[in-house]
């Protein structure tokens, strides 16, 4: 029944890795959607308190995200001094390029 | 009859959920009245206790019989017994008879013989000799107590005709003498003038004691003279008073010339105490284990009527947790519907529609909007955004970012400046969200569009069979940055042209690049010629696949050329 199965969740997974005292590395994998983007920036937020300087997005095992996961990104990129999304797969690189965020979310390559 | 737990329920049913969410059997069992008697369990109970009843009778029936198969067996058996001592008395007495034969009635050498077997103690009482052709003289000899025989010479008599033809040895029972006794007599065989008569003597009071542990000591019985069970013809009885009453069984064995007849009955239960007592134990275990299987029975029907009357609960419930989605769900599509424009306005030389299409699985009101503001009498400002996450702050969100744009457009800002000033409105650093924003002003009889992007998909501009998208330098979304600035990309039309504006739910579907839906879009809308609505109508029908999750709103706009 919609709306009341919690198991509609997309599956998605995170890993996060202080490299040193100013990057944190934030790897996703999985589909980052609306029913599982406030479980990504609940886990993410504490780290982020820390302010580091550098963060980078590795975005090599994800295989989609929506809007809200692009705002997310977005959101982070306004706490950090520096931001990158690394590797992001074809399609959701043009997507962010249709949305003309490339620049400020620093996609890389 | 148990009552149906799960009845039509109609909207003030209650729904078994308490305030605090707890799930409770909203009908409990009728009160005051402990509901146990069901009827399938007082049939089990009847069952059971018809058949424990027929089982007990059964056994009962069963021990009756084998008692009395038993009694019959214990009483030939001791008849058997009885009988069995006529040879040694006939023996003896034929030997004494011979013994006088043949000495000629020598008194001394029949009294040596007899010797060891009359006498106080001993087989006989008494033994005599006798002269068979003169009973009435009295015995020869007579050895160990007087025979009563001699005083009574109105017995002798015809007793003695009986020994004389007799192959058998002649008993008498002398029972009325104070001393009761049975006298035996017997000659010989070759007819001899000889007779030797014995005398037993018995019990006086009739009754004879049985030895605790003998195998008779669990009888009751009578020994009579005779093929009857006179109770003048008495000898012996043992065990209870006497008659013997009650059931019974009777033998008559051969007695010499007459006959014992046997009465015995039982003391107790011949077959032991466990099969007397077994109707009772199958009857009392049965009576019980009947109750048992009764109680069983209601209480697990009680149990089930409880589940039941649960599972129409956990119905009710699940109906109604169905019924406030599907309120929601509506809910938030009247909201949606409210935010909305209900008019679009109307500049003459073109037509406009606009259409939006909820997802699928939306309880929650989307960030997807449309609008037309009539700038002037001859120019129009399209408009149509998307706002990142669902609910109602993304409403709100879509909502005052609409009416901003309202305001401006009042002030005759161009788009660019609009955006501009958008982008104040919104932070996504604060509040999480972004939206992108497309806005198109159309002069109308200038043929003319200005497009501006802020992180939004192009609009298709359709003439003559074949579409393009207006790409303009797109550039960040609203809450990107405050200070983002827009830049605008100016465009001629061609006469009869259509213009559509949409969000990115109609060519986005997972999996699958942009530029795919994108090209689909324009096959599609290059195709087809019905009329604006309709056309808006078939594109959302044909992009968008069942059970498609996200919003769409999709505006277009007509020159009537």
């Amino acid at each position: 029944m919609a709306g009341l199965d919690a198991s509609n969740t997309a599956e998605m997974a995170f890993d996060l890795n202080v490299v040193d005292r100013s990057e944190l590395v934030v790897a996703l994998s999985g589909e980052l959607d609306i029913t599982n983007v406030e479980r990504l920036q609940s886990a993410v937020s504490d780290a982020l308190d820390r302010s580091p300087e550098r963060l980078v997005v590795d975005l090599s095992r994800l295989r989609f995200a929506d809007s809200s996961g692009i705002a997310l990104w977005v959101q982070w990129s306004t706490l950090v001094d520096e931001i990158e999304l690394r590797e992001p797969s074809p399609l959701l690189r043009k997507v962010i390029g249709s949305m003309g965020l490339s620049r400020t979310l620093n996609v890389t390559p | 009859m148990i009552e149906s737990p799960v009845s039509d329920a109609d909207a003030e049913e209650p729904t078994g959920i308490e305030g605090d969410g707890r799930v409770v059997d909203p009908r409990p069992a009728a009160p005051g009245r402990r509901r146990w008697l069901f009827w399938p369990a007082v049939a089990v109970g009847v069952v059971g206790i018809l058949v424990t009843g027929a089982l007990a009778l059964i056994s009962a029936t069963q021990y009756n019989h084998n008692e009395h198969r038993l009694l019959k067996l214990r009483t030939d058996d001791a008849g058997s017994v009885l009988g069995a001592s006529v040879p040694s008395i006939q023996t003896v007495l034929a030997s004494a008879a011979s013994v006088a034969d043949v000495t000629n009635g020598n008194v001394q050498k029949f009294t040596k013989f007899i010797a060891p077997y009359a006498g106080p103690g001993k087989q006989f009482s008494s033994v005599s000799l006798w002269k068979l052709s003169s009973p009435m003289s009295g015995p020869l000899t007579v050895i160990g107590t007087s025979p009563e025989l001699s005083t009574s010479m109105n017995l002798a008599v015809p007793f003695f005709a009986q020994v004389r033809n007799a192959s058998k040895v002649a008993v008498i029972g002398l029972l009325h003498a104070s001393q009761p006794r049975l006298g035996y007599g017997f000659g010989t065989p070759s007819a001899g003038p000889y007779v030797a008569y014995g005398e037993s003597l018995l019990p006086a009071d009739r009754r004879t004691r049985v030895k605790n542990r003998s195998s008779f000591s669990d009888l009751n019985f009578a020994i009579y003279l005779g093929a009857t069970p006179r109770a003048q013809n008495l000898l012996v009885g043992g065990g209870s008073n006497l008659p013997v009453t009650g059931t019974h069984s009777t033998v008559s064995v051969p007695f010499g010339n007459t006959f014992l007849t046997l009465v015995v009955s039982a003391r107790g239960s011949l077959a032991g105490a466990l099969p007397r007592d077994l109707p009772w134990i199958v009857a009392i275990a049965g009576l019980l284990l009947s109750l048992g299987a009764a109680a069983l029975t209601s209480r697990l029907i009680d149990r089930r009527a409880h589940a039941e009357r649960l599972a129409g609960s956990l119905e009710r419930i699940a109906k109604e947790n169905r019924r406030l989605y599907s309120e929601q769900r509506s809910i938030a599509q009247t909201l949606q519907h409210a935010l909305l424009p209900d008019k679009l306005p109307t500049v003459r030389g073109v037509e406009t529609s606009a259409r939006y299409a909820a997802g699928v699985e939306g309880v929650d009101i989307g960030g997807d909007w449309y609008d037309l503001i009539a700038m002037d009498d001859q120019r129009l400002l399209l408009v149509v955004g998307d706002v990142s996450g669902r609910g109602l702050r993304a409403a709100a969100t879509m909502a005052s970012l609409r009416y901003a744009i309202h305001a401006y457009a009042a002030q005759n800002d161009p788009p660019a400046t609009i955006l501009t000033k958008l982008s104040k409105l919104v932070s996504v650093g604060s509040s999480g969200q972004l939206a992108t924003i497309l806005c198109a002003l159309v002069d109308v009889d200038a043929h003319r569009l200005t497009v501006t992007s802020a992180g939004h998909l192009p609009p298709l501009l359709l003439s003559n069979g074949s579409g393009t998208y207006v790409q303009s330098e797109v550039g960040v979304p609203i809450g990107v940055s405050t200070s983002a600035t827009y830049t605008s990309i100016d465009v001629s039309t061609p006469p009869s042209a259509t213009l559509l504006a949409f969000t990115d739910g109609l060519v986005e579907r997972r999996g699958e690049s942009l530029d795919t839906g994108l090209a689909r879009l324009r096959d599609a809308a290059t195709g087809n010629h019905a009329e604006l609505d309709d056309l808006l109508d078939d594109l959302i029908g044909q992009l968008r696949h069942d059970g498609a999750e996200d919003d769409t709103a999709i505006a277009g706009l007509r020159w009537l050329d």
